[in-house]
């Protein structure tokens, strides 16, 4: 599920220097793993001609390279001494060595605050802990000033150098939307919903940018969805639910709307995802994706399971069970809250998929099945592709409401298995 | 959001700080000292004393935190920070683009500002809570050692799992759409990403049970229907003759008054449409404020300059119950504040300023204080 590091990735980690840091003194290390990475970077880091014997270097930390440590030595006994008793609160620590980030190309805005971590001093030597993991595509810079030691002596401005950028990710194969339900490509005027499937985790935040709603002439429907700013992922994050906004679902004889429906019947949309829309690892999708689909006229029926035809299952087998709807139902809710008891109620698990468009549920049990009377159980929050509940169309005024309500929140049927 | 403010309210909080020594510990007591559990943070809201509830949807679960910020705020004072993100950003050791501000609240005591903010956009962000305080540096609240107490939410009726071994889960979540502190209760929006159905709770605190959601039912005029299954962008506590009540803002925002004491387990209310503010937007965040002996609310949505409503008319205006077509208005009147532009988050700093993150046009967030219009 989640990337592996490209540990073949170019390990950029510095050496001390005074500033300004010339390029050539840039080591670019190309170790075949991980580890011999850190090993050149700390030979790299050697003290060499540091005129006050300082050295300032990272050193990585073991395993996927977010974690690295600064670490000064050099300092003489005296400075070491009171570094240790003088108990200095964060921003007396941030003037000696500071740890900043250069976003991509640019330099470093001014004005910004050095990153947060813990210092220490042990054996000799001044460290720095990021409180964060490291992300890949940004360069560290910590800044070490002698001159704010306790007793220094060091030139006024003086300071050392090093960066560091750790590795990037691996690129194996890139995120795609593998499927967007419902999978018909003929929905309903009130539609409700749409599913978005991805083969990886992506990332939140103003998501509804890359997502567009195009109708046949390629103009784009405005603000067709429910756009949120909690966004509604599932806890992988890789299913995206996409509501219609409800003020766009067309009511009855005419829309009420300036802006209109969003979906009307009689014609055809592309749902499409672009690829600049950014997976949880930072990276674009290795493409967009188009459903294309027509709009038939709404649907404002509440779904009947006494209509659903469940297919017999002989005793002793496997075999999956099919249950087919007269109309495609949720893949979410279809798959997740149907459930198959035993006579005296205890659930018998299984493996449910849906085939032909979500108008068929097929359940895989995990023991065979015997001889006696099995319930399929539906609870009444089910939905069609239109948002109605069993004995609740999605658009009711409540006094109907009441009435039509059912009184028990799941609905059972019985079958037999011979 | 977020907080109180009605005529009949502010000097209730005046006394409860007065009193404040005395109802520490009452609040308190139950908290347990330590580092809470947070798998996200989403909105936020300040209660008495400077508990802070955290929604964390991830972890379907409410968190209260004792910031111990209780030193009121001495003056006036502006907030202000220009690309709060990329200080956060760098603050946190990663770049801009990887921060998301998911909630901004004013401490009502200290008029220290607190954001949600996610380090990372993926399933493995972080979640870190940030404080500006009036020298306008953003610094991250340490959680290590604090007073906590947490409620966990209920998950749906039906908590199935799908997949097998160990990809097996419950693709099912409840996001909280909006967060409320008012008397004793912490209010709660939520709406679900596959059953299509809003629920408000209202927890008592300190937090004992949760009780179940209750369902919410309003009349929608602008669609000619009943709206069964709207969700709640966001609410405010508002006290209408004499009597605790949410004013919520829904989906092309129609605001809905509905009496807090109707909150109960499994009840369905039928709220009252107070207005239709028209189409082709989304609401965000809400405050009521007082000015020149007035009050009136401060909607802050998508698509338009702010919204200020004054609420002289809650009481005696007329329930929306034919359709407004055609995306007029109706209901109490309103005038938009066009020069507020870009507002993503919103909440009242003192009795003059409002606090607002603001995008702009390089689409770099700044924190900035606002005149109350």
């Amino acid at each position: 599920m989640f990337r592996r590091l490209h540990r073949t990735a170019t390990l950029l980690a510095l050496v001390a220097v005074y500033l300004p840091i010339p390029s050539s003194l840039l080591a670019r290390v190309h170790p075949d793993t991980f580890h011999r990475q850190a090993a050149i970077v700390t030979q790299g880091i050697s003290p060499s001609a540091k005129p006050e014997g300082y050295s300032l270097r990272w050193v990585p930390g073991s395993g996927d390279g977010r974690t690295a440590r600064v670490e000064v030595s050099g300092l003489s006994l005296g400075a070491l001494k009171a570094l240790q008793n003088l108990r200095w609160n964060l921003a007396d620590w941030k003037r000696v060595l500071a740890i900043y980030t250069e976003q991509g190309n640019s330099a470093p805005a001014s004005g910004l605050p050095p990153m947060l971590g813990t210092y220490r001093v042990q054996s000799g030597i001044v460290s720095f802990e990021p409180q964060f993991p490291l992300d890949p595509g940004v360069v560290y810079r910590a800044e070490f000033r002698p001159d704010q030691l306790p007793g220094s002596q060091s030139a006024k401005d003086a300071r050392l150098v090093a960066v560091f950028k750790p590795p990037a990710m691996r690129q194996g194969p890139r995120t795609v939307v593998q499927q967007i339900f419902p999978s018909s490509l003929t929905l309903p005027e009130n539609l409700l919903k749409f599913y978005v499937h991805f083969s990886a985790p992506m990332s939140r935040g103003r998501i509804y940018e890359h997502i567009h709603l195009r109708n046949d002439a390629g103009k784009e429907i405005e603000l067709p969805f429910l756009e949120i700013d909690e966004e509604l992922w599932d806890p992988t994050m890789t299913r995206l639910t996409l509501f219609i906004d409800p003020g766009r679902i067309k009511r009855g004889v005419r829309p009420l709307e300036e802006i209109g429906p969003a979906l009307e019947t009689g014609k055809s949309y592309s749902l499409l995802i672009d690829s600049e829309w950014k997976d949880g690892a930072g990276e674009p999708l290795q493409t967009g994706f188009e459903k294309h689909f027509m709009v038939a006229a709404p649907d404002r029926d509440p779904p009947d399971p006494a209509s659903w035809k469940i297919q017999a299952v002989p005793s002793g087998t496997r075999e999956p069970l099919r249950v087919t709807f007269p109309e495609p139902m949720d893949h979410a809710l279809a798959q997740r809250v149907i459930q198959v008891v035993t006579d005296s109620g205890r659930e018998f698990p299984g493996e449910v998929t849906l085939e032909d468009q979500e108008r068929r549920w097929v359940f895989v049990p995990v023991n065979p099945w015997r001889s006696g009377t099995y319930q399929l159980l539906v609870p009444t929050t089910i939905e069609d592709l239109a948002g109605n509940n069993i004995g609740k169309p999605f658009e009711v005024d409540l006094f109907e409401e009441v009435q039509r309500r059912l009184a028990t929140p799941t609905v059972k049927l019985p079958f037999e298995v011979r | 959001m977020k907080r109180i403010a009605s005529c009949s309210v502010l000097p209730l909080l005046v006394l409860g700080l007065l009193i404040q020594g005395a109802q520490a510990s009452k609040l308190t007591a139950d908290m347990k000292e330590g580092k809470p559990t947070l798998q996200s943070m989403g909105p936020l809201a300040f209660g008495p004393e400077g508990i802070l509830f955290v929604a964390d949807t991830k972890g379907a679960a409410i968190v209260a935190i004792a910031t111990g910020d209780t030193t009121p705020a001495s003056g006036a004072k502006l907030l202000k920070v220009e690309g709060v993100n990329q200080k956060i950003a760098a603050l946190l050791g990663t770049s801009a683009d990887q921060v998301l501000i998911d909630d901004m609240v004013v401490n009502p005591i200290s008029h220290n500002a607190y954001l949600a903010v996610s380090r990372g956009r993926g399933p493995d962000a972080v979640p870190v809570l940030v404080r500006v305080k009036a020298d306008s540096q953003p610094e991250v609240v340490s959680l290590e050692k604090v007073k906590f107490s947490r409620a966990d939410l209920p998950d749906a009726p039906v908590d199935g799992v799908v997949g097998q071994g160990n990809r097996q889960s419950n693709p099912r979540r409840e996001s909280i759409t909006d967060l409320g502190f008012f008397d004793d209760r912490v209010l709660i929006a939520g709406l679900a990403n596959e059953e299509f159905s809003s629920t408000l709770r209202a927890i008592p605190f300190p937090f004992k049970s949760v009780i179940n959601g209750t369902n919410v039912e309003i009349y929608h005029g602008a669609h000619g229907r009943f709206e069964t299954r709207a969700p709640v962008r966001t609410f405010v506590p508002f006290t209408v003759a004499k009597q605790p009540h949410l004013l919520a803002a829904y989906t092309c925002t129609p605001l809905v008054q509905f009496p807090l004491a109707a909150l109960k387990p499994g009840a369905k209310i039928m709220g009252k449409t107070v207005a239709e503010l028209g189409n082709r937007n989304r609401p965000l965040d809400m405050i009521v404020y007082q000015k020149g002996g007035k009050e009136y609310l401060l909607l802050a949505n998508s698509s338009r300059g702010i919204m200020k409503i004054s609420t002289d008319q809650l009481e005696s205006v007329e329930k929306i119950e034919a359709p407004v077509p055609d995306g007029n208005k109706k209901g109490l009147p309103y005038e938009t504040v066009e020069s507020w532009t870009g507002i993503d988050q919103l909440d009242q700093l003192d009795s003059q300023y409002a606090l607002v993150v603001r995008r702009t046009e390089g689409g770099s967030l700044n924190l900035e204080s606002l005149p109350l219009p």
